[in-house]
């Protein structure tokens, strides 16, 4: 017994022990972020299936679409004239019930939103309820997919160049501070309260509509070029309007935030003891005035980088591009939950573990951070 | 001080170039002709007066290629300007038609849908709310409250047409009555102090009583709820602004409820009339094209034995004669045209008392296209859902070149053509690369031989059919018998058809012959020849898929099947070469042409042509649990809609395709044996697998053009010119532009009562040549007094020279002195719709 007490108790000393090592301290905040972030993510998609729905009084209103639908059409239908008054009625009927069916609209709501959520989580996207993929497959999968690349395209090549020019010459003007350069910027900076299809409009009229040297809209010319370089080239000439769209629409207010955010970091009193101590300004900017906002700038490049799965839903539609904005939009017109779903976990997924992973780069990145050390003293 | 104002000004004046921008118009360029309706209308009379193009020795259409592409309706007179696209062919509403016509384009107008305000007839369920829709003599005088011309102008930029009956304003059963029709509408003209005394006569009577001008029952104010769409096309919510204007001026308070469909369908549809949730609502509804039969509108629009079963049709308590004439129609309880004429003549003033619908306009729409663009359009439906423009359609005085054709989306379903995508744009890129047996008259709605040679009709005598072409003989019978070995049904387990036996009759018969050279002359894109096997592979699917039998049974398909056995008698094949089918039906039309259209076994399945190989392919692939023609079994099963041109399907086909190469298959080959031999099928599919490995998709027909590659992530398609196709490029050239008429009446600015006044009309086509009398079916005037009452309808005499004809008010017509109205309808044979002259003179002792 007494051999029992103390073997047990050296185990809790070995656990606490080991508890309180890096390791164990990184193992036990990771098992208590992981848990945090799963439950999140499945409150957050539970919700979005329950406002997707409206609380299941969608079910309300794609009957009654049905009946709407099914009615007219049968009614405009010249081949359906002929019919006794009882048959096309009968006709209407079972039409409707077919199509209520399809639409899983035979079963509660409660039951059907209970599968969207295990499904979401379990990664099955399934199958869209009305949308197909551009290739005119019902899988979500493909739904996303078919329309992945084109958003990586123009959101990638837009909010990249966006991003690391903003850096950049944001760095360069608070060098710069109270120049005409600093000025104008700070000037121009409302002009991002403007969307990108704001200016986007202007583009395609002015590029398209006036000088006809940049098409309206589209992915590729109609028809496309039969070479797979002809077909490349004719989709960075249709990238030109909405990728200038987006960058232009963001691009000074941007400059305008981290131009301050690194005059904020230029005047600590560090940066001002290696000025004093002569340092050149290049490894002033790089060790002392970088390397401490790198946790920030890593948080906003990780964040835009997940931010591309959501596409630009307007610009998209305004550019008739084929992204995911576009989709995402088409499904809510649609009330297509799964779509819906779909795309949200995915991006939920992705949220949670670069919030995860952030924790470990700000470690590693910044030696004043350590992992699940939030509470000791 | 002085730079950083500077700076801010600078900043606001880059915002405010912006907004100030925005609200502007592009400014034209050079090249661009003048921005004016003169220069418009110029261009429209030039690409009408155009002579028929000589003779061609070019096969298929006339284009070397079409290039399809996605464009947005708000970019594309924009787009076509410059230079971007050629036509849009999805037409826009009719609110733009200033817009194409200030950008100097030419444009295809035609039917869109129609609005109106629908009424809730229920006697509330709650005693304390009233409806005052409810009663029919409110909902009538609502006819009055609306000035329909005014929205026209207002909302519809004057280029749709005010709405006052249930039948299609100016097309072909409303220019058959046209007398009562335009009598009705000067009858129901605006008049909103008549409305209000209908209004203030049939309210106290129903517990109301008008306090301050506002109408309140059980003491408080009597507010209407007004469902107000405010989606679509937009003008149904100043539809509805301006009726409740109209209303409010009647002493209603109206409650506006701006909704959009899937917010207003719950209420409107959903609900119960008699809970009161609405009191009206901005309607609108699909427009058939180019109808020729609405004999059914009335039952359809008004009746409580509606087929729309809505709870509001059942609410609504009509006249019993109303109720009677309307069944009757729908029933078909009629014997003769004249007959039909007459019932309808009844039905229309009955349907306006009735009123459970107020009409307001039918909805004109536009396809704008640059003017260099020779396009032919239905009048009913315009350019994408109909089936000549593909035939037609060119650059002017050109043989060949590229079109670029923008519409509103493309592959928005997969393709396949037994149940794939019936979304309109889909099918105007599809019928580029069809034919068929019989050409739709986009004039007339009745139907030329395109493949076949001739039709024989044969009705059962009594029957109200007429012709008007003369390829169709039309026979009448006492009894139509079914030959006993007639196809009648279909055997899924033995794959054979079911013969349908002595003693079975028919209300008409189709006999569709064929040219002897058809199969010669008529290939398949893939380079098979077409084959009588095809027209057997349509025969059997119009059966095997409701079968439960079947490795094809789609339970979906069973409520079509039940419609089309509820009046089809059977078919057979009489000979093979030359192809002669006939055709045993209970289905009838007042056109022969129509009658026709139903003898009609075209390999063409609804959604597209397919090669019986390519069907069996189909089959192959859904009988192996592999894809499924249409989305409700591919949603049950989980598995592809079978898509003919792209996806996940491709592989599955081509794979079945090759297990079909290689067990050299007849499918159904119980039936099929005796029409297919075994080289045909293996030619048949070695072509379709080569189409395929050329073109990297199945879609084979047999039009004009073909489909050479699409890029479904992109939107676009592009078809190219069918050098094989059997006829010249200028087949339908006769059809080339619309036969329209013009109209202009002359005469006495003073009639004198009782003594014949003469009038001159004359009609002209629309480039201004005498119209040929010939071709004018009859011409129709209507006198009316100073109400507006109709007081004398006659018809014109034909005068010496084409176009010119007397219309003479006789001495006898009882004529009151003050102004009057004398008006002519035209009614043409090559078009549906009429042309109109109006002349305003004063009448005196």
């Amino acid at each position: 017994m007494a051999t029992e007490t103390i073997t047990a108790t050296t185990g809790q000393a070995k656990r606490e022990a080991f508890a309180h090592t890096t390791l164990g301290r990184v193992l036990r905040y990771s098992l208590v972020r992981l848990v945090t972030l799963g439950v999140t993510v499945v409150i957050g998609i539970y919700l979005t299936i329950l406002i997707a729905n409206m609380g299941g009084y969608v079910d309300t209103i794609m009957r009654n679409e049905i009946r709407d639908n099914t009615t007219q059409s049968i009614l405009a239908n010249p081949a359906f004239r002929s019919l006794t008054p009882e048959a096309r009625e009968k006709l209407i009927q079972e039409k409707i019930a077919l199509e209520e069916k399809r639409l899983g609209l035979d079963k509660p709501f409660i039951s059907r939103s209970i599968k969207y959520l295990v499904n979401a989580l379990t990664l099955n996207l399934g199958r869209a309820i009305n949308m197909n993929s551009d290739s005119g497959s019902r899988q979500v999968r493909l739904i996303l997919l078919e329309r992945l690349p084109a958003t990586l395209l123009l959101a990638g090549t837009a909010d990249l160049i966006l991003f690391f020019s903003s850096v950049f010459i944001a760095l360069g003007l608070s060098r710069r501070y109270g120049s005409l350069l600093d000025k104008i910027t700070i000037a121009l900076s409302p002009t991002s309260s403007a969307p990108p299809w704001f200016y986007g409009i202007f583009l395609i009229l002015i590029f398209a509509g006036i000088l006809h040297v940049l098409p309206f809209g589209g992915l590729v010319d109609s028809p496309p070029p039969e070479t797979s370089f002809g077909y490349g080239l004719s989709v960075l000439k249709h990238l030109i309007l909405p990728a200038s769209a987006i960058i232009i629409s963001s691009f000074f207010l941007s400059v305008y935030n981290w131009r301050t955010f690194f005059l904020i970091y230029s005047s600590e009193d560090y940066v001002d003891m290696a000025r004093a101590k002569g340092l050149p300004a290049r490894d002033i900017e790089r060790r002392y005035i970088l390397r401490p906002t790198l946790p920030t700038i890593i948080t906003n490049f990780a964040l835009l980088v997940i931010s591309l799965w959501t596409g630009f839903t307007i610009t998209e539609t305004v550019f008739l591009w084929p992204g995911l904005g576009r989709t995402l939009f088409q499904a809510i017109g649609l009330y297509d939950t799964p779509v819906i779903v779909g795309s949200t976990i995915v991006y939920a997924y992705m949220l949670g573990i670069t919030v995860f992973l952030l924790d470990f780069v700000y470690a590693l990145v910044d030696p004043r951070v350590k992992v699940g050390g939030g509470n000791q003293q | 001080m002085l730079r950083k104002r500077l700076f801010a000004l600078l900043g606001l004046l880059v915002i405010a170039s912006m907004v100030l921008a925005a609200c502007g118009t592009p400014a034209p360029t050079e090249e661009q002709p003048p921005a004016t309706e003169e220069a418009t209308e110029v261009a429209t009379e030039e690409a009408t007066a155009e002579p028929t193009p000589e003779p061609t020795t070019r096969k298929g259409g006339w284009l070397d290629e079409i290039a399809y592409s996605s464009v947005t309706s708000d970019s594309a007179v924009t787009q076509i300007q410059a230079g971007a696209i050629d036509i849009y062919t999805r037409a826009v509403a009719s609110d733009r038609v200033q817009e194409i016509k200030d950008a100097g384009l030419c444009y295809a107008q035609s039917y869109g849908g129609y609005y109106d305000i629908l009424f809730n007839p229920a006697v509330f369920t709650d005693a304390t709310k009233l409806n005052p829709f409810s009663n029919r003599k409110i909902r009538e005088a609502m006819n009055w409250a609306i000035d329909r011309n005014y929205i026209n102008q207002e909302i519809y930029g004057g280029g749709s047409l005010p709405k006052f009956t249930v039948l299609a304003t100016q097309l072909v059963d409303y220019t058959n009555v046209i007398e009562t029709a335009r009598g009705l509408e000067a009858y129901y003209a605006y008049n909103l102090d008549r409305a209000k005394e209908v209004v203030d006569a049939e309210m106290p009577a129903m517990g109301a009583e008008l306090v301050d001008g506002k109408w309140n029952f059980n003491g408080e104010p009597l507010v209407l709820a007004f469902l107000i769409r405010n989606d679509g096309d937009g003008t149904r919510l100043k539809i509805g602004d301006y009726f409740s204007d109209q209303l409010e001026k009647l002493g209603f308070t109206v409650d506006r409820q701006y909704r959009k469909s899937s917010e207003a369908s719950p209420i409107w549809i959903g609900s119960d009339p008699k809970e009161g949730q609405w009191h009206l609502y901005t309607a609108g509804w699909l427009s058939s094209g180019l109808d020729r039969d609405e004999k059914e509108s009335f039952q359809e629009m008004y009746l409580s034995s509606s087929a729309q079963g809505i709870p509001l049709f059942l609410e609504n308590v009509s006249d019993p004669e109303f109720l009677k004439v309307g069944d009757d129609l729908a029933n078909g309880n009629f014997t003769t045209l004249e007959e039909r004429r007459a019932m309808i003549e009844k039905a229309l003033p009955l349907s306006m008392q009735d009123a459970l619908q107020v009409w307001i306009v039918d909805q004109q729409v536009y396809a704008p296209y640059q003017c260099n663009v020779e396009v032919t359009y239905d009048l009913g439906s315009g350019v994408e859902a109909a089936q000549m423009p593909p035939y037609n359609i060119r650059f002017k005085d050109q043989e060949g070149g590229q079109l670029k054709v923008g519409t509103n989306d493309l592959f928005t379903d997969p393709w396949n053509p037994v149940n794939g995508s019936n979304w309109v744009w889909d099918g105007f890129v599809q019928s580029a690369t069809e034919s068929g047996s019989l050409m739709a008259d986009p004039y007339t709605g009745l139907y030329w031989p395109l493949r076949a040679e001739s039709a024989e009709v044969t009705v059962q005598t009594g029957l109200p059919v007429g012709t008007n072409t003369d390829w169709v003989t039309l026979n009448t019978a006492d009894t139509v018998t079914v030959p006993a070995d007639a196809w009648v049904d279909w055997d899924a387990a033995t794959q054979t058809f079911v013969p349908a036996g002595d003693g079975v009759t028919a209300k008409a018969k189709i006999v569709m012959t064929y040219p002897a050279d058809l199969y010669e002359v008529t290939k398949w894109h893939d380079g098979s020849n077409l084959s009588a096997g095809d027209f057997v592979m349509r025969m059997i699917m119009a059966f095997d898929q409701a079968k439960e039998d079947s490795a094809i049974y789609d339970p979906d398909t069973v409520p079509n099947y039940e419609a089309f056995k509820s009046t089809f008698k059977g078919v057979k094949v009489v000979s093979t070469d030359p192809l002669v089918i006939e055709t045993y039906t209970d289905n009838f039309y007042a056109d022969a042409e129509l009658i026709a259209f139903l003898g009609d076994w075209w390999p063409q399945y609804g959604y597209g042509e397919g090669s019986w190989a390519a069907i069996a392919m189909g089959n192959a692939a859904e009988a192996a649990g592999l894809t499924a023609y249409g989305t409700g079994k591919a949603d049950t099963n989980a598995v592809e809609w079978t898509n003919f041109i792209g996806g996940p399907s491709l592989e599955a086909l081509n794979t079945q395709l090759d297990a079909l190469i290689a067990e050299s298959t007849i499918p159904y080959a119980a039936t099929m044996g005796e029409f297919v031999t075994a080289d045909e099928a293996a030619t048949r599919y070695a072509n379709l697998k080569a189409w395929y490995e050329a073109h990297g998709h199945f879609w084979s027909a047999t039009g004009p053009y073909f489909l050479d590659s699409v890029d479904l992530n992109a939107k676009t398609a592009l078809v190219k010119n069918n050098p094989d196709f059997p006829d010249f490029s200028d087949r339908w050239a006769a059809w080339s532009n619309p036969p329209l008429a013009d109209a202009t009446m002359d005469g006495p600015a003073q009639v004198t009562i009782g003594e014949d006044t003469p009038f001159s009309l004359t009609v002209t086509t629309k480039a201004g040549d005498p119209y040929p009398s010939a071709d004018i079916k009859q011409v129709k005037f209507l006198v009316y007094n100073d109400k507006g009452e109709t007081i004398y309808v006659g018809e014109g005499e034909a005068g010496a020279g084409d176009g010119e004809f007397t219309l003479t008010i006789p001495a006898d017509v009882e004529l009151q002195a003050g102004a009057g109205k004398i008006e002519a309808a035209v009614v043409l044979y090559p078009a549906a719709i009429p042309a109109f002259a109006s002349l305003e003179f004063v009448a005196v002792p």
